[in-house]
């Protein structure tokens, strides 16, 4: 059978037995003006054939270093210094003076004197004193260190293997000054194989095959004489840097997406937030644990915010004192005005839920009101794999007439339905601003496990009495933190990974777990 | 949320019913209690139980409500109070220290190695949960038998007694001594801080029983030999010095001791005696209960609920009214809203239907709304999106980007858990900056994008900032230019509609190339900037390739 080769391989294959001598790949590539990739490709089609191949060989590349390449144009410093001394035919001198001169750096300085002493150009005599050189030579020819620099004015990079010893005395010198880089690399040598070497041209086929089909080849129709080089249809192609959504706002657009599809309208509220707003209002006492500074952002700048309208103020101060008129007995302390107005960054987005009951109030809207949010909160912790100081929150909010706990099971399960959760558990629990509460867990098959979710419940009296939300009409709410359920729904062990933006992950990650 | 570890063993004995490992994990959620650990070789459990409950500290606590739960015994544990003789006399001077003192004598006490290390422990829990760290409330246990009635409580210049404290050197030290040298004292000395005199018991020999919140003295130290006890409970809220009495007395009498009542005289004649352990009678609308919960109950129905989880319920003289009697180691009840909730854990959450009430129409923000168009041109236009944290250094903020600031002009958190968080971000750009330099071995190019919230101070507003979205894009590899990236711009600017509605003015910026930066302004104001970014900038994030890079503040668009 005969061999069929690509017109650019039989040339290549021709000049290599024209050449008849082992060969460096790039150097190859340079001197045929190929590319190296085209080049390889090349010999890979010899291989296929039997004619021709490839071994690696380690090899040691020198070049000059950073510093080396300025003496290569101003001259070693040694150099340097005698050029001053010649310059202004100075015989001898003050080491301190020269040194003034020569502007070179002390160490530089230094290392110069040395050589130009090694040279036997310069004498320091002790009883001179140590600070004075003389200038005892006449001559000043290039030194072996030098023309061995000089070397690299025309090769940048040289084969470490082809020093004369005399030529590695030189290096080893340089070496040790930094003025040199010694890198290793692995170089490809090309050759022939006895088959190669012995075929003649005249018996190889050309292979009329093309990679690809070009628009010269459609318009005049020459595509039909040609034969497209078949791809390797199994290999994948290499990743495509494109653009893609962030995992995390994937999830919260699927939730956002779901609070829309069960009727809630999104809402926002300030990140930097009163303590009002965050706690007072939320009939939190203002001795309460969860306000403490290890637990809550304080800031120095700005320090306090302004209070919304003297009425409702006095209002959340009545609930706090004696209940006001939420039929609560009330926590019984002297409420402080001043507490309420320091600035925190929001621990919990129902700060913002507060600010739309108060704007309930403020407009005397009708029911049904439902809301959701799905936003940043703050939380004074140290970061590891399983805590954040940020994260994002989720919150569902109805505002509404004769709603109960029933009512409120029923939105739960059908929120977490709606995620993928087919079966959800209440659990009695305890939130300071919610009566009765609810933990909410859900089923979650691919671990067989149960999930703890977050909180749910009715808001208390004292929390929705003092912006006119009372009797019949309640305010159910529930709530969890996003980070947990990102972390099993991407699989992923570090939750700090959502916002540190490992590029490689981001780019590899898939949306549907 | 405080956790306490419960032998079953010792748990079976106090609830009277042999039970196991599975079925008390499974129960325990319930009653309001969270399993967290289960030790099968040493048949043990942890449970969490919620602030609110602080009864639930000790075994006796939990042991009250499952019994209710496995309806073994109903309605409110009854405790007997003997009257007792033992006065306390409070003097007038405590008022602007420590306000309020109860007090509660008990007798007959046999503990075994369990029951007194509950009584340690019980201790520290409502120092915690109900004491606020000993500033709201403090507790002193003191052997009854080594002191003299009546007792006296009173307030002293700091150096004008000393005692012997527990856990000393064994030497007599005055009040002020102990704050400054005692580890008790160390530990509690801020919550008298300020004060000229501080608190102390005396004992009618005008021996030192206590000198609360901080240490008792040695001299009424409980031993083994200890027959009676004397509880002192001091502290800034009468409500909780009552619950916190309330809840040691009732788990003591829980271990078989007879609490017997003291008398605290208050000066001007008022003279309470503690512990009080009357239950308190609430009287609630019997429908109101069903409607919050969402049930029909009958009275039956509900009065059994209120018996199991240990309350006593009876129908009213009021029509439709129910009496509802709460023990007195209850402090959580504070509103008719929380029958509520004690209803559905009698009748069980378990048992709770779900009813579906649909409508509404939803709406996204029109801000997040427009965010998301935005996310989709930029995927368009082949950049990544990344997430990062509002929280940021004013280093990578500003110093980094060469931008000057002053100190008193950006949002400066008290108390930030590292100086990486210590302000908030104005600029998204320096983050994607430092994005760039934690990827920057990744595959090039690099194109990322951020949406996302700047807080900006402003005085105007009601909490002195304003939160803003941005969008910050930026393109890294060796042939980054401003080309490229103000092509990514129009790109943007076109998707939107506003390609004649926007132009970029020259300008200079400290942390862009001279040349190649401008502002971006929409319809004549400023909206931006755009440009490459300087080599300094480059250098402080470690990069080795040019960035261009634009910042665009999406609310100017709306």
């Amino acid at each position: 059978m005969s061999i069929e080769l690509k017109k650019q391989v039989i040339d290549i294959l021709k000049i290599l037995q024209e050449k008849d001598i082992e060969i460096e790949a790039s150097k190859l590539a340079d001197e045929l003006n190929v590319d190296y990739i085209v080049l390889m490709s090349a010999i890979n089609d010899l291989i296929d054939n039997n004619l021709g191949g490839f071994r690696e060989e380690e090899m040691y590349q020198v070049s000059l270093s950073q510093e080396g390449l300025t003496y290569l144009e101003k001259g070693l410093p040694e150099r340097q210094i005698l050029q001053i001394l010649l310059k202004n035919e100075i015989k001898e001198i003050n080491l301190d003076d020269l040194r003034a001169e020569a502007k070179l750096d002390e160490n530089l300085f230094y290392v110069g004197i040395s050589n130009l002493k090694k040279n036997k150009w310069v004498t320091q005599s002790k009883a001179t004193g140590e600070n004075k050189i003389f200038l005892i030579a006449e001559e000043f020819p290039e030194t072996q260190l030098e023309k061995f620099l000089k070397k690299f004015e025309s090769n940048e990079i040289v084969d470490y293997s082809i020093l004369s010893k005399e030529e590695l005395m030189q290096f080893d010198v340089l070496n040790k000054r930094k003025l040199m880089n010694k890198v290793r690399k692995t170089q490809r040598i090309i050759y022939l194989t006895k088959k190669g070497k012995s075929i003649p041209i005249s018996e190889i086929q050309e292979l009329k095959q093309v990679s690809k089909i070009t628009s010269e080849m459609l318009s005049s129709g020459t595509w039909k004489k040609y034969n497209l080089k078949p791809f390797d249809v199994t290999k994948p192609g290499p990743l495509l840097k494109a653009g893609k959504i962030h995992p995390l706002v994937n999830l919260i657009n699927e939730i956002r997406e779901i609070f829309l599809s069960m009727g809630f309208i999104e809402i926002r509220g300030p990140i930097i937030e009163s303590a009002f707003y965050n706690f007072d209002a939320l009939f939190q006492p203002q001795d309460h644990p969860a306000r403490e500074l290890q637990d809550t952002f304080y800031l120095n700048n700005p320090k306090v915010a302004k209070l919304p309208e003297k009425d409702r103020v006095l209002a959340v101060k009545k609930t706090h004192e004696n209940g006001g008129d939420s039929g609560s007995i009330g926590w019984g302390y002297e409420w402080d005005e001043n507490i309420a107005k320091k600035t925190v960054l929001r621990p919990h987005t129902t700060a913002t839920t507060m600010r739309r009951l108060a704007q309930f109030y403020r407009n005397n809207e009708k029911v049904p009101v439902k809301v959701f949010c799905v936003d940043r909160v703050f939380r004074n912790e140290k970061l590891d794999k399983s805590h954040l100081a940020e994260f994002t929150q989720v919150e569902g909010i109805v505002i509404d007439d004769n709603v109960t706990l029933c009512d409120l099971i029923g939105l739960l399960s059908e929120f977490y339905r709606k995620m993928g959760f087919k079966k959800i558990v209440t659990r009695p629990g305890f939130f300071p601003y919610t009566e009765p509460s609810m933990e909410v867990s859900v089923y979650y098959d691919k671990l067989d496990e149960w999930l703890e979710m977050g909180g749910s419940g009715i808001f208390r009296p004292e929390v929705t009495y003092p912006w006119g939300i009372k009797e019949p009409t309640r305010v159910l709410a529930w709530g969890q933190g996003l980070e947990r359920i990102a972390m099993l729904y991407y699989d992923r062990t570090d939750i700090r990974d959502f916002y540190i933006n490992p590029i490689k992950w981001l780019r590899e990650q898939s949306y549907l777990k | 949320m405080p956790t306490i570890e419960l032998k079953i063993e010792r748990l079976e004995r106090l609830v009277g019913k042999k039970l196991d490992l599975k079925e008390l994990e499974y129960d325990l959620q319930w009653i309001g209690l969270d399993l967290e650990d289960t030790n099968v070789e040493e048949q043990k459990v942890k449970v969490e139980y919620n602030p609110n409950r602080p009864d639930y500290s000790s075994p006796e606590g939990i042991a009250r409500a499952l019994k209710g739960y496995y309806e073994l015994e109903l309605g409110i544990p009854s405790y007997e109070v003997r009257p007792g003789e033992i006065t306390l006399n409070v003097d007038p001077s405590v008022k602007k220290v420590r306000p309020y003192i109860v007090c509660g004598v008990i007798r007959d006490i046999d503990l075994d190695e369990d029951e007194v290390a509950t009584l340690m422990n019980i201790q520290e829990h409502l120092h915690w949960a109900v004491g606020r760290d000993r500033r709201k409330v403090a507790i002193g246990v003191h052997d009854l038998d080594k002191i003299i009635p009546p007792y006296r409580y009173t307030a002293v210049k700091p150096d004008s007694v000393s005692f012997i404290p527990l856990h000393g050197d064994g030497y007599p030290m005055n009040l002020e001594e102990i704050l400054l040298l005692h580890d008790k004292g160390i530990e509690y000395a801020h919550i008298l801080e300020g004060k000229d005199v501080y608190p102390i018991i005396f004992d009618n020999n005008d021996e030192v029983l206590s000198f609360p919140p901080i240490i008792n003295g040695v001299l009424t130290t409980v031993t083994n030999d200890t027959e009676n006890l004397f509880l002192d409970l001091t502290g800034t809220d009468f409500k909780a010095v009552n619950l916190a009495l309330n809840i040691l007395s009732t788990t003591l009498s829980d271990m078989g001791t007879k609490i017997e009542s003291v008398k605290v005289n208050y000066q001007g004649g008022k003279e309470i005696i503690t512990p009080n352990l009357n239950p308190k009678k609430w009287e609630v609308k019997k429908g109101y209960i069903n409607d919050i919960i969402g049930l029909e109950l009958s009275l039956t129905e509900m009065l059994k609920c209120f018996q199991k989880i240990r309350m006593d319920a009876k129908k009213s003289k009021k029509n439709g009214y129910l009496d509802i009697w709460v023990p007195a180691y209850r402090g959580d009840i504070m509103h008719p809203v929380d029958f509520t909730e004690e209803c559905a854990i009698g009748y069980g959450y378990f048992n709770l239907p779900l009813t579906i009430r649909e409508g509404g129409v939803g709406a996204y923000h029109p801000i997040q709304d427009f965010s998301s168009k935005i996310r989709k041109i930029m995927i368009g236009a082949g950049y990544l999106e990344i997430l990062n944290f509002i929280l940021t250094s004013s280093e990578k903020q500003y110093d980094f980007m060469k931008q000057n600031y002053d100190k008193t002009n950006i949002v400066e958190i008290a108390n930030p858990v590292s100086k990486e968080y210590n302000t908030t971000r104005k600029k998204l750009l320096p983050q994607l900056m430092d994005t760039l330099l934690l990827n920057r071995s990744e595959e090039k190019p690099i194109r990322i994008f951020e949406v996302g919230d700047i807080i900006l101070l402003d005085p105007d507003e009601e909490t002195g900032t304003k939160r803003e979205v941005h969008l910050s894009a930026a393109s890294y590899h060796e042939e980054a230019d401003f080309t490229e990236i103000r092509s990514t711009l129009d790109f943007i600017m076109i998707s939107l509609g506003y390609e004649n509605d926007f132009e970029i003015k020259p300008n200079k910026n400290l942390s862009y190339i001279d040349g190649r930066y401008g502002e971006i302004y929409l319809k004549g104001s400023k909206v931006g900037e755009i440009g490459e970014i300087h080599p300094e900038v480059l250098l402080n994030f470690k990069l080795e390739f040019p960035v261009a890079a634009f910042e665009l503040n999406l609310q100017d668009f709306l």
